[in-house]
């Protein structure tokens, strides 16, 4: 057993106590299940213990997600130990207590200004408004991609303390809070970053729902698979109609192309290497297999799948809502689209071979 | 975290391969820039040449896994994957020994004798020797098990054939043949019993090599007719009845290749160009999104190279990459069109259109051939615990 195996244990465990639930304005999220993620100090995975986190590998921080996004635990954990910490550490800023909830947002209507109040750099006000916040009105804090200050290049990694800040109500497909956040000259720590580093964490958001999308297809399949074997039509389990077979043959190979290439993604990003084209290429894929998979699970599972009755529903629509999120599909397959052009008309291939 | 049984585990990073892979796209580029090839699609199949075949083996490029003492370079098939991916991306001229190479040369190596091997591994390793695969017929195409093509001894204890395979590509162009008979008569209750593989000299006499022509006008195709052929009888490749086994085994050769979703590739090269000079905001998010597929493809077919490391034979994964990467393979072709204003035609001065010609004509084959994608499907299911 791997050191992954255990912490994947570890989290089932916890999740088996608690159903998901059809996110509703009243219930957003399941304060239950963080409270117990938190006890048992995974919400500090692959965080060092020197900046208050639990300690453990990127490996360890991933599997937690999967595993998290395949029971569709309605928890920031993907955002937290995947785009916010990191981020945080990059830009050599204090992480909040584990404990609190920290989400990550693109800011890119923000506009900043730094302040000097004699306590040094480091101190910025924040106005603007920042669309589709996950987890808005759920987590403590939101650490905001901004622009820089006119006059600067890169970009302003802020932390803001959201606990007093309203938020619009907004949700995806899943009920998932993704609220607009006003920002009226909002005092913040921050830090300056790189346009290099700027495009590494956005890579990064995206890579952590790439990764929440390939967990949440292998459990839609797996799913489907066995209501396949369970459900009886003709006599017969569904599975034994060669008709069926092929729709979930193809769901196995949309499933495996994604596992494949997100996987490889996340090896790249744990050795360190800029990760924006295979991020963009693990998300834009699993984009892709959505599309298929939530369709032909659908099909499969018949009208009891298309009610809040099954679980079904938890998944696909968190499905085709993460597709879009942390950049949609469209802007990330042009990012891809430019970024294998990069060397020139005629190195395409080159490009590819380089990407993952 | 495998869902299940279809899943590998993730390929490893070869720096040997990545190494040779730098070598491979220098000499390719030499040879473009020399005008000894022309880039076309789906040249696996239809790009016949002796010479440049040869040109591979001097280098060391085929055979690649094979032990030296067959005239092998004991590489790895990460390795060997490096090598035929940059062979394929660049459209380059390599159907001569494509089959000899992937599939005909393993199988000998398993199966073969030992003077077998010692004759005719060299060969195909300098890219002297071609093979053709012999097991559709007239009436059998996804159902292999009702092959009629039949090896009956003679009293000289060799073996007297008698039948005909069809869509042998270049047979035209090959010495030999791995072909599967039955050497027994069919048994309804055992269905893949009886059957064996004949490794046949394709200058026998009795042997009738007809052209069948494809949807371009191409010659790669032929119907192999089979007329009381006497095939010695140490000709017979492994053991007699154990063919269906054999042939199984041949298939995760055949079908875990990266030829299996870069047919078209040299079509989306030249579509890249294209998006390069008009820079169309539609046409760049299509080449991300095929750019997505082959990379996601690329790891599938890499951890299918690595398990081959490994000693594995994943009959199952090289299914469903055969499925997701031939589907690829024939997308390329809507895909593009969507999106560029181009006429296929193989006369069209737009190097675009000639490239979609191509694809387009062979399109039909790349969800047909080494198994359709029914068939695939099929064996995924079962690999999916359905079957």
């Amino acid at each position: 057993m791997s050191d992954q195996d255990l912490v994947v244990e570890t989290v089932r465990d916890i999740l088996g106590g608690f159903e998901p639930f059809a996110l509703t304005a009243e219930r957003r999220w399941d304060a239950g299940l963080w409270g117990a993620l938190a006890e048992a100090g995974l919400t500090g995975v692959g965080l060092p213990e020197e900046a208050g986190g639990s300690g453990g590998e990127l490996a360890d921080a991933v599997a937690i997600v999967r595993t998290l996004a395949a029971g569709a635990g309605a928890v920031p954990v993907a955002e937290q130990l995947l785009v916010a910490g990191p981020a945080l550490l990059t830009a050599d800023l204090d992480l909040p207590s584990p404990e609190h909830p920290t989400t990550f947002a693109l800011g890119d209507a923000v506009t900043v200004h730094p302040v000097d109040n004699g306590d040094g750099p480091g101190r910025f006000t924040l106005t603007g408004t920042v669309p589709d916040v996950a987890w808005a009105g759920v987590a403590q804090h939101v650490v905001v991609l901004a622009p820089a200050p006119a006059g600067i290049e890169g970009a302003v990694l802020a932390l803001v303390d959201a606990s007093s800040l309203p938020a619009t109500d907004a949700s995806n497909l899943a009920g998932e809070p993704r609220g607009t956040l006003v920002l009226d000259r909002v005092g913040t720590s921050g830090a300056l970053l790189t346009a290099a580093q700027a495009s590494e964490l956005r890579a990064r958001y995206a890579l952590a729902r790439s990764v929440q999308l390939a967990a949440a297809l292998e459990q839609v399949l797996a799913w489907t698979v066995q209501y396949a074997g369970e459900r009886h039509q003709f006599g017969r389990p569904l599975g034994k109609f060669q008709a069926i077979q092929m729709e979930l043959a193809e769901m196995a190979g949309e499933v495996t192309a994604v596992t494949a290439l997100t996987d490889a993604a996340v090896q790249a990003l744990d050795r360190g290497e800029n990760v924006v084209l295979a991020a963009a290429a693990a998300k834009v894929r699993a984009g892709a297999a959505v599309e298929v998979v939530a369709r032909l699970a659908h099909q499969v599972h018949g009208a009891i799948g298309f009610t809040q009755e099954h679980k079904l529903h938890h998944l696909t629509r968190r499905l085709w809502s993460w597709r879009d999120e942390a950049g949609s599909d469209l802007a990330w397959s042009r990012v891809l689209g430019a970024g294998v052009l990069a060397g020139g008309p005629d190195a395409l291939w080159p490009a590819l071979t380089r990407v993952v | 975290m495998s869902s299940n049984s279809l899943t590998l585990a993730p390929a490893p990073r070869s720096e040997a391969a990545e190494q040779l892979r730098a070598e491979v796209r220098e000499f390719l580029a030499a040879e473009l820039a020399a005008g000894s090839f022309t880039t076309h699609v789906d040249t696996w199949l239809s790009g016949v040449d002796p010479a440049f075949s040869k040109k591979l083996g001097e280098r060391g490029w085929l055979g690649m896994t094979w032990p030296k003492q067959y005239g092998g370079h004991e590489r790895s098939a990460m390795e060997r994957y490096a090598v035929t991916e940059e062979l394929l991306a660049a459209g380059a001229p390599v159907a001569a020994h494509w089959i000899a190479d992937r599939q005909s040369g393993p199988n000998l190596l398993t199966y073969g004798t030992e003077k077998q091997r010692q004759e005719i591994l060299p060969r195909i390793a300098a890219g002297e020797c071609f093979f053709v695969i012999g097991m559709s017929e007239p009436d059998s195409g996804s159902d292999l098990a009702s092959i009629r093509t039949k090896a009956t001894r003679n009293g000289d204890g060799d073996w007297v054939v008698n039948g005909a395979k069809v869509w042998t590509s270049n047979a035209h162009h090959s010495h030999y043949g791995i072909v599967l008979v039955r050497t027994s008569p069919s048994d309804s209750a055992n269905r893949h019993a009886g059957m064996s593989q004949l490794l046949i000299d394709l200058s026998l006499p009795g042997i009738t090599i007809n052209p069948i022509r494809i949807l371009d006008g191409g010659h790669h195709f032929n119907e192999v007719v089979f007329e009381d052929v006497v095939v010695p009888g140490d000709m017979l490749l492994g053991e007699e009845g154990n063919g269906w086994h054999q042939v199984t085994a041949e298939l995760a050769f055949e079908r875990s290749g990266p030829e299996r979703f870069l047919s078209t590739y040299p079509l989306v090269a030249e579509f890249g160009r294209r998006v390069a000079e008009t820079g169309d905001p539609a046409a760049l998010a299509t080449l991300g999104r095929l750019s997505a597929r082959i990379l996601a493809l690329r790891q599938m077919s890499l951890r299918i190279a690595a398990a081959l490391d490994r000693g594995e034979l994943p009959n199952i994964p090289a299914a469903l990459v055969k499925d997701v990467g031939t589907t690829f393979e024939a997308d390329v072709i809507e895909e593009v069109r969507r999106v560029v204003d181009v006429t296929p035609s193989l006369d069209s001065p737009d190097p675009l259109g000639r490239a979609l010609a191509e694809a387009q004509l062979h399109a039909p084959g790349y969800t047909l051939r080494g198994g359709t994608n029914e068939i695939l499907r099929g064996i995924v299911a079962r690999g999916l615990g359905l079957r």
